[in-house]
């Protein structure tokens, strides 16, 4: 069988270092293959990344399809979108379903790929799945008729509050992107075996019309948020780093906590990369999860929404957190938080008087 | 209305227009009353505006509505970069820019927060996981604008003014604002609507937990209000439960 039927995945690396969505894309990408009775591939593209080709098998894919070229050294959307196409062209006929991340790098490029091959594309799923489906319109009789095995692409919309379940039956490859950390990855396989097939890229002048002059990036993954049970992140209205020094404080009452952060935050310079939660930072799904001097812009939101219980301080009634939030404080940071802390030590003490500990 | 992430586009192409002598054309797509959101861009400082507004433009998707977009762009002739926001609030897929610049054949930067043009030069700062990218590009190009870029200003009052008096004159109206439908801007409409799109949407959930669920404490004393929220928390629970067990 043409591996070119196979579900694909393009994976992601940032300065040769593969990123996690790419292993949670082969994950959800095996689920449907299996469903489909197919396999899983993977494009792989940047510079003096053949030899991360092995570490795709062991996460999932059965053929992983390599351009290595030193004109990919930085991500850049032309580049990376002629690597792509060029590895699509190689194919004797479209894969099925494409999965890319919806990440800055996956946002960019796969709107473009999919009005290039003019096939559909739903963005940021939540989930993904394969089912069949009966088209009835009247618009467009054509169209009309019942489909099998085609991929449910299902996402939120409206500011989350539908949930949409999006179909492309009528052309392949349908297309989609999957928000991060919301896929599973599977167990990684260091005794599974692929192919890997190299691809060489012509490309054209066209293809360096923007230059990235300068990618100031901290990548270090120092700090546990993805495992954490309690999350306390701070803002821009945190003030300062000073403000985190308190949110440290009340972290350390609980087991398992560590503190977070929204992008302002980090980019002001009061605390590093690693603590940032949203969508250019960590997922989280944490028991209890206190935002502080967070307006809950959508791209934070979509990183921590997932937390069991969100309760959010901020001086401003009508900010945004208070919409999806379970628990809302209006008050000043500086003020809220040490009573906070004792409240919970108080109810701590209590708990453990109940259970005579 | 205008989609709150375009504010931010707005915004860039004033600050180009006022540095730059540049001219502004908005163009949207939608059913005639959404002519209102061209007034509000001249509002604030913009030029021209087109309607594109045709009833066969309805259902269309990101790939539709992008081929429909890009057809305005031809129509209108040279320019030196569109802008657009990042996503729109009801759909948020982010994808209808960078389709335009696909099907236009011209580069892009997306998810920019800072830009300015130098030598007709594009210099831009765009937001990546972790960090930025400081990007360099010739015209014409398609920019999407985050919304971490400078909020739209205020109106001013004499731009106000200036558009309140010529929507009073027929003609004057017509040299700003042009409607165009598909035939005018060559479309062929088996590319849009749903005829034209490749994705249908099948089946919609509502989401339970978001939107006025979150139980508010303002306005009594501070102490008094985060006692009542701890009352709540241990009514409930699971909720509780599993917090205590995380105390340590
Ligand atoms: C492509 C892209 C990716 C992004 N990725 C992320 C991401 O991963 N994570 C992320 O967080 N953001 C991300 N952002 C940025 C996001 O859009 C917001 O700009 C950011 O989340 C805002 O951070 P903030 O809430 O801390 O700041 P602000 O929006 O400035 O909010 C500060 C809040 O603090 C409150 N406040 C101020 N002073 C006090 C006080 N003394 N006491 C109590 N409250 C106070 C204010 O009322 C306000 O609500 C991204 C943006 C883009 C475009
Ligand atoms: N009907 C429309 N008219 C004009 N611009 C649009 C329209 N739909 C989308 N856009 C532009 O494309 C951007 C991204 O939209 P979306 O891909 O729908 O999230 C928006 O911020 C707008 O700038």
């Amino acid at each position: 069988m043409s591996s070119a039927k196979n579900v694909t995945v393009i994976a992601e690396q940032l300065q040769g270092d593969l990123q996690n969505i790419s292993f949670e894309l082969l994950g959800a990408a095996r689920t449907l293959a299996e469903k489909l009775e197919v396999g899983v591939n993977a494009f792989l593209i940047g510079n003096n990344i053949t030899n991360m080709a092995e570490k795709l098998i062991h996460g999932g894919a059965d053929e992983v399809f390599v351009v290595d070229e030193p004109e990919l050294e930085e991500y850049a959307t032309l580049p990376y979108r002629r690597a792509a196409l060029t590895i699509l062209e190689h194919l004797d006929e479209a894969p099925p379903i494409i999965l890319m991340g919806a990440t800055t790098i996956g946002r960019d490029i796969a709107p473009r790929i999919a009005a290039y091959l003019k096939t559909g594309l739903t963005a940021d799923c939540t989930e993904l799945d394969i089912g069949d489906y009966h088209h009835k319109g009247k618009a467009d009789p054509t169209k009309t008729g019942e489909y099998k095995d085609v991929l449910y692409a299902i996402r939120p919309s409206f500011g989350e509050s539908l949930k949409a379940r999006i179909l492309g039956p009528w052309k392949n490859p349908q297309m989609a992107t999957a928000r991060v950390g919301v896929m599973e990855k599977l167990p990684v396989d260091p005794t599974r075996k692929g192919k890997i097939t190299s691809v060489k890229t012509a490309f054209k002048p066209e293809d360096f019309r923007v230059k990235v002059i300068e990618t100031i990036r901290d990548l270090s993954t120092s700090i546990n948020l993805t495992e954490a049970k309690v999350i306390i992140s701070g803002g821009f209205g945190m003030g300062g780093p000073e403000g985190f020094e308190l949110l440290e404080d009340l972290a350390s009452i609980f087991k398992d906590s560590v503190v977070g952060a929204s992008r302002r935050a980090v980019d002001a310079g009061w605390i590093s990369y690693p603590h940032q939660v949203g969508q250019t930072g960590k997922t989280v799904r944490p028991n209890l999860y206190i935002a502080v001097g967070i307006s809950g812009a959508i791209q934070h939101r979509v990183g921590m929404s997932n937390a069991k219980t969100i309760i959010a301080v901020n001086k401003d009634p009508d900010a945004p957190i208070f919409r999806f939030a379970d628990y809302g404080i209006v008050g000043d940071v500086g003020e809220v938080v040490p009573v906070l802390k004792q409240a919970f030590l108080e109810k701590f003490k209590q708990q453990k008087t109940a259970s005579g500990v | 209305m205008l989609n709150p992430f375009d504010r931010y586009a707005l915004q860039k192409a004033i600050e180009l227009k006022r540095n730059n002598n540049a001219k502004i054309t908005c163009v949207t797509m939608g059913p005639p009353p959404a002519v209102e959101v061209l007034i509000d861009a001249f509002d604030y400082g913009a030029d021209y505006g087109v309607l594109l507004t045709d009833k066969r433009l309805a259902a269309s998707d990101t790939l539709a509505t992008s081929y429909a977009l890009h057809m305005v762009a031809r129509h209108l002739g040279e320019f030196d970069i569109i802008f657009t926001g990042l996503q729109t609030t009801d759909g948020d897929t982010a994808q209808v820019g960078p389709q335009i610049a696909e099907r236009l054949g011209i580069p892009q930067i997306t998810y920019c927060e800072e830009l300015e043009v130098v030598n007709k030069k594009i210099k831009a700062r765009r937001v990546v996981e972790g960090g930025c990218q400081i990007m360099e590009a010739g015209m014409p190009a398609l920019i999407t604008v985050a919304n971490s870029a400078t909020p739209l200003g205020h109106k001013k009052f004499a731009d106000v003014a200036e558009v309140k008096e010529f929507l009073r004159h027929p003609d004057e109206r017509q040299k700003r604002i042009k409607t165009v439908n598909l035939d005018d801007i060559n479309a062929d409409p088996k590319r849009i609507g749903l005829v034209g799109s490749p994705t249908v949407v099948g089946k919609t959930w509502k989401i339970g937990e978001i939107g006025g669920s979150c139980v508010m404490f303002q306005g009594e004393s501070l102490q008094r209000e985060v006692e009542e929220l701890m009352e709540h928390l241990e009514q409930d629970e699971r909720e509780i439960g599993e917090i205590i067990n995380v105390q340590r």
